[in-house]
């Protein structure tokens, strides 16, 4: 069962430049066993960067990256992802020249099924049909699929960008239990987001980005009691709230 | 559910997904096309069964090619590279050892299959570690064959003896015969040898690409990254695919040497190096079935074109290409079971 | 003294080989990502053209011209009749520039036979100590700077220019700013076409003219293109053709000309471990680092 004072994924002093762009900027995360973080940020603040970084998919300029007390900063990405990490992409990456079957089967590496997976599976409806190709599938199903595939590589942290990006409200709210279900059952999880509402329904702890940098971080109460917060992130100026 | 582990490799081989011919009616066409392979020396000469082998001693390279550019997507132009050094080496280590031609035989297979993998894994860990763009692969096999070709040229003369074999430059190199006992593989012989040889190379490509292993290599051709990202070593898969169609190009050079009994630089020249490409694009390169046929029928094409002295052989397969790629992408036999299915529908719906 | 001009001379003459050699393939692929495998017989087409223009009587120099502009209108033809329908397909198009590369060197031999008349060295030789070079060479290192100071005009102060680099930083985005994408790629491959057909007919007289005379091009031509890399057009060309050449001359020098092309191929793929974007991104990554420090 998870131990909520260990530390699973930590990330020290994390450094992102894109030329003059500074995408990640001094940042310090820590994520303990079994939490649910969602982190919220306005457009091109960095948290699709911060994922990046994590998955090794961009080296960091400097700082640190540790998976269960184990450095991983120099480990390359799918030696990150046999380590425990699963990923998604903010734009839909499931395989569209294959069916269902054939994505998860890739996902598997050929081991066994864990009970998250099937259970993930089983919830958004996927588990019958699996020889469809991806093809046949509806936006949001694509986005389940790819979350089933993240996890059907029996990750310790899962990381999904904007995995809501585009769905209906009860497609949003449907992920988002789902997405309880499996952090209630032990597996640490951070979510990118935009979606307020399912933030809200979601999170546990939330972390804001602005401009690469960690602006805030506390309980959904705490954040949206900010107004700094409000101001870049919520979109309403000072103004309007005073 | 998805998981009941895939039940035995032979059997996936023929119902897997990933090529056509996977349904009764492509068992039976493909047992047919064997019987008649099978039953042809019955009623052919020795000559006609001799040459007949050479039109099918390309297939292994060319399905080779297919595995790492129709499912892997690398594209490779120096396929005949890993051909001629096979073949070299063959001929080097058993024209040594004609005292005992059965262990010559056996240590020149070795050699030969061992010396063209152990080039690819050399070539294709510069290649393959370093993340190159696509096209940087095809570009640097191409200067591979040629530089080999050059090199093979230049060895006329003394200084080129290995042993009791001279390489012989342009003028070439006597090879013997493959021997086992007081058995030579010539005619018949030669002829069910390479046979066999075909077929077992494609049933072993169609574990390949329809077990897990095939599946990642698809997946990698589809989208590096995500493949990379699901925990897979994405330049080790490429790699291993390099080798083994690499090996593959060296079975065929085997063959082509002990068919022969001679080879020259000339193998690996430009005007060769094209040709594994055009067979595997012509027929249908993510299928092996249309690669191993269309192969056949090219080999026996510009055989027949060439040998009535047809300077237009080059030119009528250049064309070919060209249209093929302009035409039908996807190759001319999927693109002809795409019209068949399109025919059969439309009588269906009147 | 002499033996350092005579280094020089020959590092020059390596690099300006492999300049001339790669300078089409190079704009091509810099500005389309598109690989023009039938590079080498364009060429060959521009030294045919030379030959047959030279010994109708024109001088030289109009000779080169005109094959230039022959080989450019051919490129374009071709452009619109095939390479077109592979934009974005890169490995296709490699594929069928090989097919057209094919058909072009059989025709050639078939249509002009196996020879066609050799071109004289133009020019004299320089003595310095006991070395002589050859003028015509000096020659070609002088037109190698004017064409790529001509190139670096053509991109950096004309119009042209401005719009060949916004497409080839996002087709989508300058398709959307009005530009005509299609028109700038079109022009961009028959510029490619006709430097080939002008390093043909350059390169003409330096050696016999015959159908398969583009094969010589392919192995130099493309460790260059590899080795430079697709960011920068004439940063790369520059960078590699130079950094080749210097490890090409004393290899050749020491072993004979097949060793330097060994040399050369070993470079290319030890220098792709350690830069796989080519030397081109040197630079880039001296600017982002600049930005960090
Ligand atoms: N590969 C890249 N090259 C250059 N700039 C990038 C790259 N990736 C991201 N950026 C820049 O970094 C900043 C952060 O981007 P991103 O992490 O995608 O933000 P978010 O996901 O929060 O919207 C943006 O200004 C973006 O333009
Ligand atoms: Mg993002």
């Amino acid at each position: 069962m998870p131990d909520p004072a260990k530390t699973i994924l930590h990330a020290i002093g994390l450094q992102k430049r894109f030329g003059g762009v500074v995408a990640a900027r001094d940042v310090d995360f820590a994520l303990t066993e079994g939490e649910l973080r969602c982190v919220i940020g306005p457009n091109g603040a960095g948290k699709s960067t911060f994922f990046a970084l994590l998955a090794g998919i961009q080296p960091p300029d400097a700082g640190r990256i540790e998976l269960e007390g184990e450095d991983i900063t120099r480990l390359k990405p799918f030696q990150r992802v046999r380590k425990g990490l699963g990923l998604t992409f903010q734009t839909n990456r499931t395989f569209h020249a294959m069916t269902l079957r054939q994505n998860l089967d890739t996902a598997g590496r050929g081991g066994e099924e864990p009970a998250p997976f099937r259970a993930a599976l089983t919830a958004f409806g996927l588990d019958r049909g699996l020889d469809r190709p991806v093809t046949a599938l509806a936006h949001h199903e694509r986005q389940w699929l790819e979350i089933c595939m993240a996890l059907r590589g029996r990750p310790s942290v899962l990381l999904l960008d904007e995995p809501t990006a585009g769905m209906s409200p009860v497609e949003t709210r449907r992920t988002s239990d789902v997405l309880r279900e499996l952090n209630s059952g032990g597996l640490s999880i951070i979510v990118v987001e935009h979606d307020i509402a399912f933030v809200r329904a979601t999170a546990q702890m939330v972390t804001v980005l602005h401009q690469g940098a960690i602006f805030a971080e506390g309980t959904m109460a705490e954040i949206t009691a900010r107004e700094d917060v409000r101001a870049i992130y919520l979109g309403k100026v000072r103004e309007e709230t005073a | 559910m998805p998981q009941k582990r895939r039940p035995n490799p032979l059997r996936a081989a023929f119902t897997g997904p990933h090529d056509i011919g996977r349904t009764p009616p492509g068992w039976a066409l493909m047992g047919l096309i064997l019987l008649g392979f099978l039953l042809y020396p019955a009623t052919a000469s020795a000559f006609s069964a001799t040459n007949v082998a050479y039109y099918l001693l390309n297939i292994p390279m060319a399905l080779g090619l297919s595995l790492l550019w129709g499912y892997g997507g690398i594209l490779s132009f120096g396929q005949v590279a890993f051909f001629a050094v096979a073949g070299y080496v063959y001929g080097v280590v058993a024209g040594n050892m004609t005292a005992d031609p059965t262990l010559g035989s056996i240590l020149g297979i070795l050699a030969g299959l061992g010396a063209a993998g152990l080039l690819a894994l050399i070539f294709g860990y510069f290649i393959f570690y370093a993340r190159v763009a696509a096209w940087i692969v095809p570009i640097l096999t191409l200067v591979l064959a040629l530089l080999l070709s050059t090199f093979l040229g230049l060895t006329a003369g003394s200084a080129w003896k290995v042993g009791d074999v001279a390489l012989g430059g342009y003028n070439g190199m006597n090879i013997p015969s493959l021997q086992i006992g007081n058995f030579i593989f010539q005619d018949y012989a030669f002829y069910y040898l390479t046979v066999a040889t075909v077929v077992l190379c494609f049933i072993g490509l169609r574990i390949r690409v329809n077990s897990h292993r095939g599946q990642v290599l698809i997946a990698l051709r589809e989208d590096p990254l995500r493949t990379e990202l699901l925990g897979y070593d994405v330049r080790l898969e490429q790699l291993v695919a390099f080798v083994i169609a690499a090996v593959l190009s060296g079975i065929s050079g085997l063959l082509y040497v002990t068919w022969g009994n001679y080879i020259t630089p000339s193998v690996t020249s430009l005007a060769q190096a094209s040709l594994p490409v055009i067979w595997v694009a012509v027929g249908g390169r993510d299928s092996l079935f249309a690669v191993m046929i269309l192969t056949f029928l090219l080999n026996q094409l510009t055989y027949v074109l060439s040998s009535a002295g047809n300077q237009y052989a080059l030119i009528i397969t250049g064309v070919l290409l060209v249209a093929v790629m302009l035409f039908a992408p996807e190759g001319l036999i999927p693109r002809l079971i795409e019209l068949g299915r399109k025919a059969l529908r439309l009588k269906e719906a009147t | 003294m002499a033996e350092i001009v005579s280094l020089l001379y020959q590092f020059g003459t390596n690099a300006a080989f492999l300049l001339l050699a790669a300078l089409g393939l190079i704009v091509i692929l810099g500005m389309m990502n598109i690989i023009n495998l039938a590079h080498g017989e364009f060429m060959m087409l521009g030294a045919y053209a030379a030959s047959a223009a030279v010994h109708r009587g024109l001088p030289f120099p109009l000779a080169v011209l005109l094959s230039a502009v022959a080989v450019g209108v051919f490129g374009i033809v071709l452009e619109r009749l095939v390479v077109r329908h592979f934009y974005g397909r890169e490995l296709g198009a490699l594929v069928v520039t090989w097919g057209i590369s094919l058909i072009l060197s059989q025709g050639t031999l078939i249509a002009f036979g196996p020879f066609m008349a050799p071109i004289a060295i133009p020019g004299g030789a320089l003595t310095v100590g006991v070395y002589s070079f050859s003028t015509y060479w000096l020659f070609l290192m002088a037109i190698c700077v004017v064409l790529l100071a001509g190139l670096g005009w053509l991109y950096k102060a004309t119009e042209f220019g401005l719009q060949a680099r916004a497409t080839m930083q996002n087709a989508a985005m300058a398709r959307a700013l009005g530009i005509r994408v299609e028109r700038v790629y079109m022009i961009t491959f028959g510029l490619g076409s006709a430097l080939a057909g002008l390093s043909g007919a350059l390169l003409a007289p330096t050696t016999s003219i015959a159908p398969f005379m583009g094969q010589q091009f392919v192995a130099p031509a493309f460790i260059t293109v590899v080795v430079g890399g697709g960011a920068s057009v004439i940063g790369g060309a520059i960078g590699s053709s130079s950094l080749l050449s210097l490890v090409e001359t004393p290899v050749s020098f020491l072993m004979g000309s097949f060793w330097g092309s060994i040399a050369l191929l070993v470079t290319a793929l030890v220098l792709i471990r350690i830069l796989p974007n080519g030397v081109s991104s040197l630079r880039l990554r001296r600017r982002t680092r600049g930005a960090r420090g």
